[in-house]
């Protein structure tokens, strides 16, 4: 059953059904990747470079000799471990260049955790990349260059289990930033128990029924179709990096911090992106640094592109999750207890976002109603593929076990789930039952036919004699409202309007597919209302180009839409002011005697275009640059719900989605 | 033939793309082992098409040749000697076909591309079904566009825009 959104506001552009503003050239095939772009047709000389990656699980270079690589012809760097400029490097996280908000590197999230370096001699996983990278005039000759380095390895007792890696005894995979295998408290995530409201035993005591339950997840990947690749070139002492990066701002920060270079002499573009899905968090950054260093050494610019095997070295983080719960026989669930241990892998990132930081967000966006809660978790190093987000913070994770103990408990009790949902959750800012999870809840019910469909495990009827069917949901808070991203600090948009009353559009963030593009030129053609324009006469910037001054806003938490459009409808305001004070000077007249009525100024019996009046002037065209901080009033969250009706073989175990 | 570099010195090959024809020599514009992607992306610079997988997995790189949706990847370009190349760009700005993707936008069933980075392939897919099958059923798409991924999700939005480009195909045919 389709049914089309009926936006709340009738507005003139927004809340409709458009295609997406870059819907034509990626369909004709025009839309440049940085893959596109970086390519030997555009760049004559330019090198290819390749990163030596551990076969081990754990290992550490004892000795390495670069001398047959060096040698081969069209071979033009080789940097490696030993060399001075990555012997002085400090050791950095992917947390830090993939973060939201430009940070430097003494205010990265997770400073306590620094436990990558580029090109180490250390590496904690068989893919780790560490000791050398290679320049050469083409990817073939750099991969054979890399096959001819000689590495002694010493390879060293690893660990897998993370339930094994907690043990006392278990060899420390980073004690520069962990003395056991266990991340420690940090400032962000807290302590091991990071969430303890009300009595949880005391709850317990009281409730009727009490039921505990595990999930494990598993580590899927981020996969972006558009491996990640990069171009450093220098011309002087003036770095420029064209890359696939949705973060320029940040990796302009990062790559003048690690190379210790001023942010002036750093340039980072970034044009449309394949696919992110939170890739960037765990992921190889080093790579950005290296490849700037081999552009320095060869002189000629260097091209870094991960292979598919490559693109798979980001993962979600591996949760496993134990929940108990008691609740009354009416219902109320008195006490809820979450444990988990995460399999961080051999970095540790942002996998404490996942760990903490998300079920701590969710705890306030959902479990608000319940008087006692305890909530504790256990970051935990193995020698695996690091582990942390992909397509949401720790939400999937968290949902798992979530879901499983609104069922365990609705089968427990003999009640209904959707029921049982709307009464016990709820955000902190609300009351309960909350009025957008009724609605959601109920309204899914309703199209999924969930009082028919809906029956106590084992008892629905056979479908062809072997296949049984079953309904079910799951809820989540979308807890990303405005003031819940002030940490990003400011979000930055300038309008232009030319002198032929067409605008362009700075609205700063790299377009990977999320459509936030499209949003903003609707947003700003509503927000130019007095304009009287439409969203063809806008053109958004889609080249992200440090040079233009401005932050970008990082494509995550589905949130940039929202956070960029706010900034518009003030920089419009004030593009309307400045606009009229221009009307003003050349007709003679006093502002506030002037109005903008769709393209046209008039007032005092006077009337003139927008556009003539600009033509006639002196052809300068106005722009608007304003820095907002994301609204802070708690303004609460709304629900989402999904529901589906399965089927499932039970001579296969074959399940499909009905 | 072309078994060594040494060997291929001078052979040539040629290639019919987006309707004209051209002559490469081996050892200059290419070597053997270049794949079929590589030269039309890296050295002709048709990059609508995308080396994502580059093993055949994921359907990025699709073209036609002689008709037939193939993945450029898994071929080399001494391999397409004397056969008709067709990539994104050689479409007409009017495809009915890419006129669908960047036009679809409907409730229930959303876009046909959010990123991009599979739609040139997506595109060609269903254009050498269109050519062989304008109206196909749901089951044929599927089929059909089994071997292309779109990590976005955006498969109901294509098969909306499979189904609008079968129209417009039928529509033009009327009105011609």
């Amino acid at each position: 059953m389709t049914i089309p959104y009926k936006p709340r506001m009738k507005r003139q552009f927004v809340g409709g059904y458009q295609p997406r503003i870059d819907a034509d050239e990626k369909a004709h095939g025009r839309a440049p990747y940085a893959d596109d772009m970086i390519s030997d047709r555009n760049y004559p000389g330019l090198l290819h470079a390749v990163v030596l990656r551990c076969p081990y699980p754990r290992a550490r270079i004892i000795r390495m000799d670069v001398s047959k690589a060096r040698a081969l012809p069209g071979v033009k760097a080789v940097l490696t471990y030993e060399d001075p400029e990555v012997l002085r490097m400090k050791p950095t996280n992917a947390g830090w260049t993939d973060a939201v908000d430009t940070v430097s590197y003494e205010g990265m999230m997770w400073r306590k955790f620094r436990d990558r370096r580029v090109l180490g001699d250390y590496a904690t996983w068989a893919g780790d990349e560490v000791g050398v990278a290679i320049a050469a005039i083409s990817q073939q000759i750099a991969e054979q260059a890399l096959k001819l380095v000689d590495v002694d390895w010493e390879v060293l007792p690893f660990e897998l289990d993370p339930l094994k890696a907690l043990k006392p005894g278990a060899p420390v995979i980073h004690p520069e930033t962990a003395s056991t295998n266990v991340l420690p408290p940090d400032p962000v995530g807290g302590p091991d128990v990071f969430l303890v409201k009300g009595d949880i035993e005391k709850g317990f005591a009281e409730a009727d029924v009490v039921l505990e339950m595990d999930t494990k997840h598993h580590n899927p990947t981020q996969g972006s179709l558009d491996p990640w690749c990069c171009m450093a070139t220098w011309e002087g002492d003036q770095l420029t990096i064209i890359s696939n990066s949705y973060a320029t701002d940040q990796t302009r920060m990062h790559v003048s911090q690690m190379l210790e270079i001023p942010i002036h002499k750093v340039r980072v573009v970034s044009k449309y992106v394949g696919g992110q899905f939170g890739r960037g968090d765990t992921g190889d950054q080093p790579f950005f640094i290296f490849t700037a260093l081999l552009a320095k050494i060869a002189g000629q610019p260097v091209k870094f592109k991960h292979s598919r095997r490559d693109s798979f070295h980001d993962t979600r983080q591996p949760a496993q999750y134990h929940c108990k719960v008691g609740a009354k026989a009416d219902g109320t669930i008195t006490a809820l207890h979450f444990k988990s241990i995460g399999d961080i892998g051999a970095h540790a990132d942002h996998s404490v976002f996942a760990l903490k930081f998300a079920p701590a967000e969710i705890s306030e966006a959902a479990l608000a109603p319940i008087p006692n809660i305890k909530m504790e978790s256990y970051a935990v190093y193995t020698d695996h593929i690091p582990g942390c987000m992909m397509r949401g913070v720790g939400n999937s994770q968290f949902n798992f076990i979530f879901g499983r103990m609104i069922d365990g408990l609705a089968e427990k009790l003999g009640k209904d789930p959707i029921a049982l949902s709307i009464q016990n959750f709820g955000h902190e800012w609300g009351s309960c039952p909350d009025a957008s999870l009724k609605a959601v809840l109920e309204t899914g019910a309703q199209r999924i036919g969930w009082t028919e469909k809906r029956h106590q495990p084992g008892t629905g009827p056979l479908y062809e004699g072997f296949k049984r069917r079953g309904v079910g949901f799951s809820v989540h808070p979308g807890w990303h409202a405005e003031w819940q991203e002030e940490r990003r600090g400011q979000v930055q948009v300038k309008i232009t309007l030319n002198p032929d009353c067409t605008v362009t559009l700075d609205a700063p963030t790299v377009e990977t597919g999320t459509g936030s593009n499209t949003c903003n030129v609707l947003g700003c053609a509503e927000a130019l209302g007095f304009l009287g324009i439409q969203p063809k006469d806008i053109a958004w910037v889609a080249a992200i180009d440090t040079d233009r001054g401005m932050r970008d806003c990082v494509q995550t938490d589905s949130a940039v839409s929202f956070l960029q459009s706010e900034v518009m409808i003030v920089a419009a305001q004030e593009l309307k002011k400045k606009l009229l004070d221009t009307a003003a000077s050349f007709l003679q007249l006093k502002t506030d005697d002037l109005e903008i009525v769709k393209g046209r100024i008039v007032g005092a019996g006077k009337e003139i275009s927008v556009k003539e009046l600009l033509m006639k002037g002196d052809l300068v065209p106005i722009s608007v640059m304003i820095s907002r901080h994301p609204a802070s009033q708690r303004t609460g969250v709304p629900y989402i719900a999904s529901f589906a009706e399965v089927e499932v073989d039970t001579s296969t175990g074959r399940t499909q989605v009905v | 033939m072309v078994d060594s570099p040494r060997n291929s010195v001078n052979k040539k090959i040629n290639l019919r793309i987006n309707g004209e024809w051209h002559e490469y020599e081996i050892g200059r514009d290419l070597e053997p082992c270049t794949t079929l992607s590589a030269f039309l992306r890296e050295r002709l610079g048709f990059t609508g098409l995308k080396v994502s997988c580059d093993e055949g997995a994921c359907g990025a790189c699709t073209i036609i040749l002689d008709g037939k949706a193939i993945l450029s990847c898994m071929m080399l370009a001494v391999e397409a000697d004397g056969k008709d190349v067709l990539t994104i760009e050689g479409l007409a700005k009017d495809d009915p076909v890419i006129e669908a993707f960047a036009e679809q936008s409907e409730p229930g069933h959303g876009t046909a591309l959010q990123c991009g980075y599979c739609t040139p392939g997506f595109v060609m897919s269903v254009r050498a079904l269109l050519n062989e099958n304008p109206d196909p059923t749901l089951d044929e798409v599927k089929e059909a566009l089994s071997g292309n991924l779109c990590r976005c999700g955006c498969y109901a939005g294509i098969v909306m825009a499979v189904r609008h480009a079968s129209e417009k195909i039928a529509q033009r045919a009327r009105q011609e």
